[in-house]
């Protein structure tokens, strides 16, 4: 390339850069990159990767994309991107990328255990209806599943939870968020009474302390992070302090590293908690008005399987205390027992009850929690003394105690995946509920998610087993009747019976209580913990298993079926981050081949029912209540017909090409579309804008029902990069339940928690409920008192190391995409065991060995990095979980909270050796 | 040829000498300075593509930043567009290109 127009090119990149981040250009350096971009269209959009949701700025040039960038005008990142999120443009063009559906197939013919071979869409969707069909004639509606997606778009996922829920009366139907954040979403619920954060990103501009709890922000929120750091540089004042349990990037810039031993994080909670009560740091005023103290069962077991029928031999001990422990010494003093003393968990089938308790409980419960009792439990370095990690411990006390100090917490995967995750979330509640640092700029315990739409579609849109949308749940019968009304649906058209959550689909596949299922924008089978067992599940000869994937995966080569797939900007689409903004974008370029989006896939196959296949009476395993005495499931066919549907009607016709719906056309108006294409609504080719029609009937959801959103066309707008809901007369709301700042709390009452769900409860004391009556707490969130409990799975002399997965920045999950960016592969190709030096040459092992890492479960091979970004301490490792070369979830323990079924990535016991 | 636009972020006292750095690296030249906030655009050359990466990491690691981050890509228009994988990630990977990966086969 000749020397001027290289001099010419970096003029340019360095223009489009300033300009990116806002640093002021000369004339002359814009003209130049100006004519550089010459033809390329630019429009904004958003990352596909992480929930930090950042803007991004999409350039297109003959139906392909040539460039992208961090948008300027996005509130989040302000210009800036991570390296993954910097290379979004080149997601969708790998060289494997699928284009045509692809079956299982010998002599012609579908076979479980034939090749992979092309066929038409029309072929695919015989056979996955064909096989569909038996199934749910043989079983009903529980005998069918869906694995949904934290990354479905808003329509993509209400599309498929209306098929599956309002269509065929399945709750089956669960998001790879349940993974990511279910956890997260208990702690709201049982709180506040609502889902998601009351504050939002900006609280880092506000707050003088940030504190992370099991969240290597630095790599997995890298953006935000970029903004705490610049934070802590404009004001000396402001500290930062970093929990974890693997030093890593994020200590960098803190002032204090804490490093604890897995599961103590409950533990350093209630010390801080104690501290607070000790110091009279609780603000009085705030908790009488605003909290009430409440408490639940601490046996309520590890969310592992009752039987150990499915179990390898091998699992069996750690399977064992699903329904068995032994206290151990630290769990006795903090439970308030005797140390050896043998617990049933006779409180499994109901983890989540609670009850109000007083604040002299709630004091008697801390009470434990002294400083030398939880440093010595939780001090997770052995080479560390114990008075700095006691020092440490107190200084962090200090902050969060320090009366007019801003503070706000900030978690992830650490506190979500974890044996008592639920638990862990309420106490972030609990110590700034205390000191009334909540839903306050600057304040507030603020969980963050992982995945770019888990809140604003697995969450909101309710994609989950027991969710309908805007926080409604399947169970409630109030909530059955709204949905059905805004629906349209005959009256008990809606399963009250909560469906399978994932890891329980994935269990129903091994032991035959579900034997067809579809995977949407998720890998489950290299994502979900204990994978050997899945992927027999996967192949058994009864079970039909779809795979909708732009690329092959480790669920594709499982599966039975794949469907090529469109990705991000291939399509229209919304999201919603972690501080509740919502953000749209339109269809950039067109799929490769045959690919189609999940959108498509979902329509299409719903014409394949008439409604006398799927609204006839059904049984369902497990059924009760009012109305439901014989665990029926009634046809609502008479219903439909009065309501003037006929029982030859399509789902399609009547859940999703509606006479409303259609209305919305396609082509839609040039001021939205700007020239984009839809090449969904092209090839449906009946002249609606599926994405458009979908999105505002969701929204009927939302409006007047503290969840509102703005309608489509706002979101494609220029002027807005996102709103956070709820959007009032138009306006984002910026700290919910704070009177200044949120429309729906009322006048003169300073802060409401005004989230309807569990607002009354039993009354009781530390160790149980006294009395049944319900008592009301309107307005009001809990803090609740919850104890110290040991890891399930710990180290002992065979098995002798921690072991944690979890992410590293290069990679996004499963690396489906971000493997096939030839930068990102490059930066990161394969997964290492990041490991202490001393427990590498302990046995007899060095950097860039090739070893074993194995437990109960299986065993993967890797590479040994012993300098690294992570920084263990002995006696624990940490591998990434993208590389299915290296299937670390053959390895990891399908532990869950019992609460939120959220599995734990981050505890389980391994060996290392010598491959 | 790869290009990219790199985001430094600097404190008043180090901003010149930090500068100076910068230029005496290879491949790397400081663009535009902004001494009001303390921030510095730099463009990278490099040869092949994974050694951007490996320049960011590096300029990450010089004294006096608070930040360096890419915030701009300029994706070799006249080469192509598709990138080719690195021969290592068919290796690892195992994904060959066909109508049917090899890889969901085997
Ligand atoms: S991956 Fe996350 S932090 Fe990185 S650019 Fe995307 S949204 Fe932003």
């Amino acid at each position: 390339m000749e020397q001027t127009r290289r001099d010419f090119l970096k003029t340019s990149v360095a223009a489009s850069a300033a300009a990116t981040v806002g640093l002021p250009v000369t004339q002359a350096v814009q003209a130049a990159a100006m004519e550089a971009e010459e033809g390329w269209q630019w429009d904004k959009s958003v990352c596909r990767f992480c929930g930090t949701g950042c803007g991004i700025m999409v350039a297109t040039k003959n139906d392909r994309i040539v460039a992208t960038k961090g948008d300027p005008d996005a509130p989040v990142n302000r210009g800036l991107n991570c390296i993954k999120g910097y290379f979004n443009g080149k997601i969708m063009y790998g060289k494997d990328r699928l284009t045509q559906p692809l079956l299982r197939m010998k002599d012609g013919k579908y076979a479980k255990d034939g090749k992979f071979t092309p066929v038409t869409w029309e072929r695919a969707f015989d056979e996955m209806e064909k096989q569909f069909k038996k199934v749910y004639k043989e079983m009903g509606p529980h005998g069918v599943a869906v694995f949904g997606s934290g990354q479905y778009t808003i329509p993509e996922g209400y599309t498929m939870a209306k098929l599956m829920k309002a269509g065929f009366r399945s709750n089956n139907i669960d998001p790879n968020a349940r993974h990511c954040m279910a956890s997260a979403v208990v702690g709201f619920i049982q709180t506040f009474g609502i889902d998601e954060p009351s504050g939002n990103y900006d609280d880092i501009e506000h707050t003088e302390t940030v504190i992370t709890w099991g969240a290597n922000m630095a790599e997995c929120h890298p953006v935000l992070w970029a903004r705490v750091s610049d934070r802590k540089m404009a004001d000396p004042k402001v500290k930062i302090v970093n929990l974890t349990t693997c030093s890593n990037q994020t200590s960098d810039i803190a002032d204090s590293e804490i490093v604890f031993k897995p599961g103590t994080d409950l533990a350093i909670y209630n010390y801080i908690a104690r501290e607070i009560v000790k110091r009279d740091a609780v603000d009085h005023d705030f908790v009488n008005k605003h909290c009430v103290f409440a408490t639940g069962p601490y046996d309520i077991g590890y969310g592992m399987r009752g039987t150990s029928k499915y179990a390898f031999e091998a699992e069996k001990d750690t399977q064992a205390k699903e329904l068995k422990i032994t206290l151990d010494k630290y769990e006795a003093i903090a439970q308030r027992k005797k140390e050896g003393q043998v617990v049933e968990q006779k409180n499994r089938a109901k983890p989540v009850k609670h009850w109000q308790i007083s604040f002299d409980d709630f004091k008697k419960g801390v009470e434990p929690y002294t400083l030398d009792f939880v440093a010595e439990l939780s001090k997770g370095d052995v080479d560390e003394s114990l008075e700095s990690h006691k020092k440490k411990l107190k200084a962090l006390a200090d902050l969060y105690a320090e009366k007019g100090r801003k503070v706000t917490s900030f978690w992830t995967m650490g506190m979500n995946q974890h044996y008592r995750g639920s638990w862990v979330n309420e106490q972030a509640y609990m110590v700034h509920l205390l000191t009334g640092k909540q839903a306050k700029p600057g304040d507030g315990a603020f969980s963050l998610t992982g995945q770019p739409s888990a809140c604003g579609t697995a969450r909101e849109v309710g994609t989950f087993a027991h969710r309908l949308p805007a926080d409604m749940v399947v169970f409630n019968g109030k909530h059955r009747e709204r949905s059905e009304k805004i629906w349209k649906l005959p009256a008990k058209t809606l399963n009250p019976k909560v469906g399978s959550h994932i890891t329980k689909i994935l269990r129903s596949l091994e032991d035959g209580s579900i034997k067809w299922a579809w995977v949407q924008v998720n890998n489950p089978f290299q994502a979900s913990a204990n994978a050997n067992h899945w992927i027999k599940g996967a192949r058994a000869k009864d079970n039909f298993l779809v795979v909708s994937d732009p690329y092959p995966t480790v669920s594709g080569k499982v599966g039975d079926l794949i469907l090529p797939t469109a990705m991000i900007y291939e399509k229209w689409g919304l999201y919603g981050n972690a501080e509740r903004r919502t953000q749209g974008w339109r269809q950039q370029v067109n799929p490769p081949g045959e690919a189609m989006g999940d959108v498509w896939q979902g329509l299409e196959f719903a014409k394949r029912f008439k409604l006398k296949e799927v609204w006839g009476e059904h049984k369902i395993p497990g059924l009760k209540g009012k109305g439901y005495e014989n665990g029926m499931l009634p046809s609502v066919l008479d219903e439909a017909v009065k309501m003037g549907y006929s029982p030859e009607d399509t789902l399609y016709d009547v859940l999703f090409a509606t006479a409303e719906n259609k209305k919305v056309a396609w082509p839609h108006d040039p001021a939205v579309t700007k020239g984009h294409g839809n090449h969904i609504a092209e090839k449906l080719g009946d002249g609606w804008f599926p994405e458009k029609a979908l999105f505002d009937e969701y929204r009927q959801f939302t409006v007047n029902f503290q969840h509102d959103l703005a309608d489509f066309d706002t979101y494609m707008r220029d002027d807005v990069r996102g709103l956070k809901w709820p959007v009032i007369d138009g306006k984002e709301t910026q700290w919910r339940f704070n009177e200044k700042y949120d429309p729906y709390v009322k006048k003169g009452m300073g802060f409401e928690f005004y989230g309807k769900a569990l607002k009354a409860t039993p009354t009781g004391n530390l160790d149980k409920p006294t009395s049944k009556e319900k008592k009301k707490l309107a307005g009001k969130a809990k803090i609740f008192f919850r104890p110290y409990a040991a890891p399930p799975e710990q180290p002992d002399n065979n098995y002798d190391l921690w072991m944690s997965t979890g992410r590293v920045i290069e990679h996004w999950h499963t690396g489906t995409m971000t493997r096939r960016v030839p930068e990102l592969h490059r930066a990161v190709p394969t997964a290492q065991i990041f490991m202490h030096p001393d427990d590498a040459s302990k046995r007899g092992l060095k950097r860039n060995d090739v070893v074993w890492i194995e437990s109960r479960r299986g065993k993967v091979k890797s590479i040994v990095e012993t300098q690294g970004r992570n920084r263990p301490t002995k006696g624990y490792t940490f591998v990434p979980f993208f590389d299915e070369s290296v299937m670390i979830n053959m390895v990891a323990l399908d532990v869950t909270c019992p609460m939120s079924k959220e599995e734990d990535f981050k505890k389980c016991a391994v060996k290392v050796y010598k491959a | 040829m790869n290009l990219s636009g790199i985001l430094v972020v600097t404190t008043p006292p180090e901003i010149d000498a930090l500068i100076d750095t910068l230029n005496a690296m290879p491949g790397l030249e400081v663009h535009n300075v902004d001494r009001d906030s303390s921030k510095l655009i730099v463009v990278q050359e490099a040869e092949s593509i994974h050694d951007e990466i490996d320049g960011l990491k590096k300029i990450k690691k010089l004294p006096g930043i608070v930040l360096a981050d890419m915030v701009y890509h300029y994706f070799a228009e006249d080469e192509s567009l598709m990138p080719e994988l690195p021969e290592d990630l068919d290796e690892l990977t195992g994904m060959p290109q066909s109508v049917v990966p090899e890889y969901l086969n085997d």
